[in-house]
């Protein structure tokens, strides 16, 4: 025991502090979230939200396409996904992504330049490079895909799935950036979640990307795996500094085997406990904070110079379902079973079962199962959260010109609930403007929730943890 | 012996200059499309082909930012493809041989993001691309033939672009010798021996090198006995060690 007040950083990592916000919440990848989606919404709910005042749009789109298979099965995994080592199954896959492009392209129009692509999964280099070749020519044919420079064309890479010939391909097909499934480096942790990847492996593909001149190259990693302790995961955090990727998603591994069947294999006796987890937490953002990356927010790290640091700096920062982006498009198409489509006005979300995706379109009609219509206070409390996630501070007076309100009138139960927060040192204020400290960038749910009109209503659904 | 091979080595109804040449009968069926074609497909396949007259030397097959209609297989001859760069100096970005398929970078952008010109007369077969999506329909290995082809390409354009951005002037240059001697090879043409269709002012270019650099270290291969040069006609004496220069896997 010292008597030296303690440092700003140790004032970060009040454990006591983190427990009590250790709480189930969503990560607003959308504001309402996914559970609110109800299916009175119909595929044509959605024409008529592109038809109506879509229609001469020239702002340009997002496009996401999701490809639901996996050679092998990772048990962590909480995706939409289907696993079989029959590839005979992309063939009927492609050919009905094509239908659907072409059902959403005569909507939308071939004019909008695409300036963000993303590719996730499942497992998009489940596709051979033929089909991925395919895939890029559909999209090609049905919309307005861009060469610009400052595009953000990204794909979800298995490393166990590729070679240097697929990294140059993927360059040449337009992608610019690459993301990376890590998850860890230690053996023990990769035999308990079945995902099998060595270190040489990761490191000769991530040379590879860099000699191929892909602008981000991303690593996605997670904490709290069966057999992970506070020790294995600074070894694997000392190999990932190492390879130093320019973005890095340290996500929460929820267990939930109760929903997602594949987290059944995995024993609840070697998961870590909330003790090491907090610690593991810590060690994270620590050890990425030594190494110079910046804490973006929502599990997301990155280097100074990278894109995303730099848009968080200039407030230009968005958040969507793949994540932060720095070019989103006001209107962002998913393609694919389960993806999701978010218009100005709605959200709106394919059928989850392939049967029922390829039902729906071999009748000639788009795949969409449920949705939702924005209210305005929608609106509203997604400007906040989206300001909060991605500025990580909330202007006051901005929210009241766009919207016209009154805001601690409009908002006068939640500034109740963030006065806790305030003086648990989460945020502060700095005249009208809410400003998240150090410290409250580990509990940015936290805070969001604070403004979801959803949480304070009682609701049976059920998130991961917070932290 | 890229051309020679194609012009001296063949009897005239056989010439590759000769429209009236199927697809059934072309000697290039093994490498280029039919590859993967039953006899009746390759039939279906040639139905579709458009074969006009060969292209005259300089005269262009699309040019950038034309809309994208058909890929082009080069039945003889070289075709060059380059770019036009902002400043408004011409950027070579391939050479395409006899067997191989041009205007592919055209598909990812629904328009050709190059432009393609004859080095020398050069014959080409015009497969429309839409009827090619049609007759996929019909022969779906055609289709999946089809991507394959078009990945190859890809990567190893994109391979060779990236390599000749890195490395020094006698590794360039190597890569270069070696990405020919490859592409030779699965035209089952001779891997070591072979004449240099395009000008070393081309040659510079593509690698982005002065004319002045490739001579140099052409000449200082050809000292070394790596290599054996009469005018445009070049012989690889020593492949590992071009290999080893090169330090790379030009083609996969």
């Amino acid at each position: 025991m010292n008597f030296v007040s303690k440092t700003a950083e140790d004032q970060c990592w009040d454990k006591q502090l983190i427990s009590k916000y250790d709480i189930a919440g969503p990560r607003y990848t959308s504001y309402p979230t996914a559970p609110q989606f109800n299916s009175d919404f119909s595929s044509r709910d959605y024409q008529g939200e592109v038809t109506g005042a879509m229609r001469d749009s020239i702002t340009p789109l997002s496009l996401y396409v999701h490809i639901p298979f996996c050679e092998n099965i990772c048990y962590y995994c909480a995706c939409n996904k289907i696993v079989t080592t029959d590839h005979s199954v992309s063939r009927r896959y492609l050919d009905h992504l094509a239908t659907e492009m072409q059902l959403q392209s005569k909507l939308l129009g071939k004019r909008r330049k695409v300036s963000q692509l993303h590719l996730g999964g499942g497992t998009p280099t489940f596709f051979d490079a033929a089909e991925l070749t395919e895939l890029v020519h559909l999209l090609a044919s049905n919309f307005n895909l861009s060469d610009d420079p400052g595009r953000e064309y990204s794909i979800e890479i298995d490393p166990r799935t590729v070679n240097e010939g697929s990294l140059a391909l993927l360059k040449g097909l337009g992608f610019n950036r690459l993301s990376l499934g890590i998850q860890d480096f230690d053996e023990q942790v990769q035999v308990a979640i079945n995902r099998r990847q060595r270190l040489p492996m990761v490191q000769s593909l991530t040379n590879a990307a860099r000699n191929y001149g892909f602008k981000s190259i991303s690593f996605d990693l997670i904490y709290g795996l069966p057999m992970q302790s506070p020790a294995s995961l600074s070894r694997t955090l000392e190999q990932l500094v190492q390879l130093s990727p320019d973005r890095i998603a340290y996500y929460n591994y929820a267990h939930l085997p109760e929903r997602f069947t594949s987290q059944r294999a995995i024993a609840r006796q070697q998961l870590p406990s909330a003790a090491e987890k907090i610690d593991m937490l810590e060690l994270i953002a620590r050890s990425l904070k030594n190494a110079g990356y910046r804490h973006i927010g929502m599990d997301h790290f990155a280097k100074p110079e990278d894109d995303l640091s730099i848009a968080q700096s200039r407030g230009t920062l968005r958040r969507n379902f793949q994540g932060y982006s720095t070019c989103l498009a006001p209107d962002l198409i998913g393609f694919g079973v389960s993806a999701i489509s978010s218009l100005r006005n709605s959200f709106s979300q394919n059928e989850k079962e392939l049967s029922s995706y390829y039902e729906k379109l071999d009748g000639g009609e788009l795949a969409i199962a449920k949705g939702l219509r924005l209210t305005p206070d929608d609106h509203i409390r997604s400007a906040v959260i989206s300001q909060i996630i991605c500025n990580l501070q909330l202007s006051i007076e901005l929210i009241e010109q766009e919207f016209a309100i009154v805001f601690p009138e409009y908002f006068a139960r939640e500034l109740v609930a963030l006065r806790a927060m305030e003086s648990d040192g989460l945020v502060r204020w700095e005249s009208a403007t809410l400003v998240v400290t150090e410290r409250g960038r580990i509990m940015l749910r936290n805070i969001c929730m604070c403004f979801d009109k959803y949480q304070q209503q009682p609701s049976a659904t059920v998130f991961s943890k917070s932290l | 012996m890229i051309i020679s091979s194609a012009q001296e080595n063949n009897e005239t109804a056989q010439c590759p200059h000769n429209h009236n040449i199927s697809c059934g009968n072309c000697r290039l069926g093994s490498i280029c499309l039919p590859l993967a074609l039953g006899s009746d497909e390759v039939i279906k396949l040639d139905e579709i082909v458009q074969r006009g007259k060969p292209l005259q030397k300089n005269e262009h097959l699309y040019r950038d930012g034309d809309e994208f209609i058909s890929v082009y297989a080069v039945r003889s001859g070289t075709v060059k493809a380059y770019k036009i760069t902002g400043d408004g100096q011409e950027q070579v970005t391939g050479f395409y041989f006899p067997g191989e398929i041009i205007g592919m970078d055209g598909i990812g952008m629904g328009k050709y993001t190059n432009s393609a010109k004859a080095l020398e007369t050069s014959a080409v077969c015009e497969i429309p691309f839409h009827r090619l999506e049609e007759l996929s329909i019909l022969i779906p290995s055609m289709q999946r033939h089809f991507f394959q082809l078009m990945s190859q390409e890809i990567t190893t354009d994109q391979q060779l672009i990236t390599l000749l951005s890195k490395n020094s002037a006698e590794e360039r240059v190597a890569a270069l010798l070696l990405s020919i001697s490859a592409r030779n090879a699965r035209r089952k043409l001779s891997e070591t021996s072979f004449r240099l269709p395009m000008s070393r002012t081309d040659i510079g270019n593509f690698l982005g090198l002065t004319v002045e650099t490739v001579s140099r270290v052409i000449s200082r291969f050809n000292k070394q006995g790596l290599i054996a040069v009469d005018s445009k006609e070049v012989s690889l004496l020593d492949l590992p060690a071009l290999k080893a220069i090169a330090n790379v896997k030009v083609d996969s």
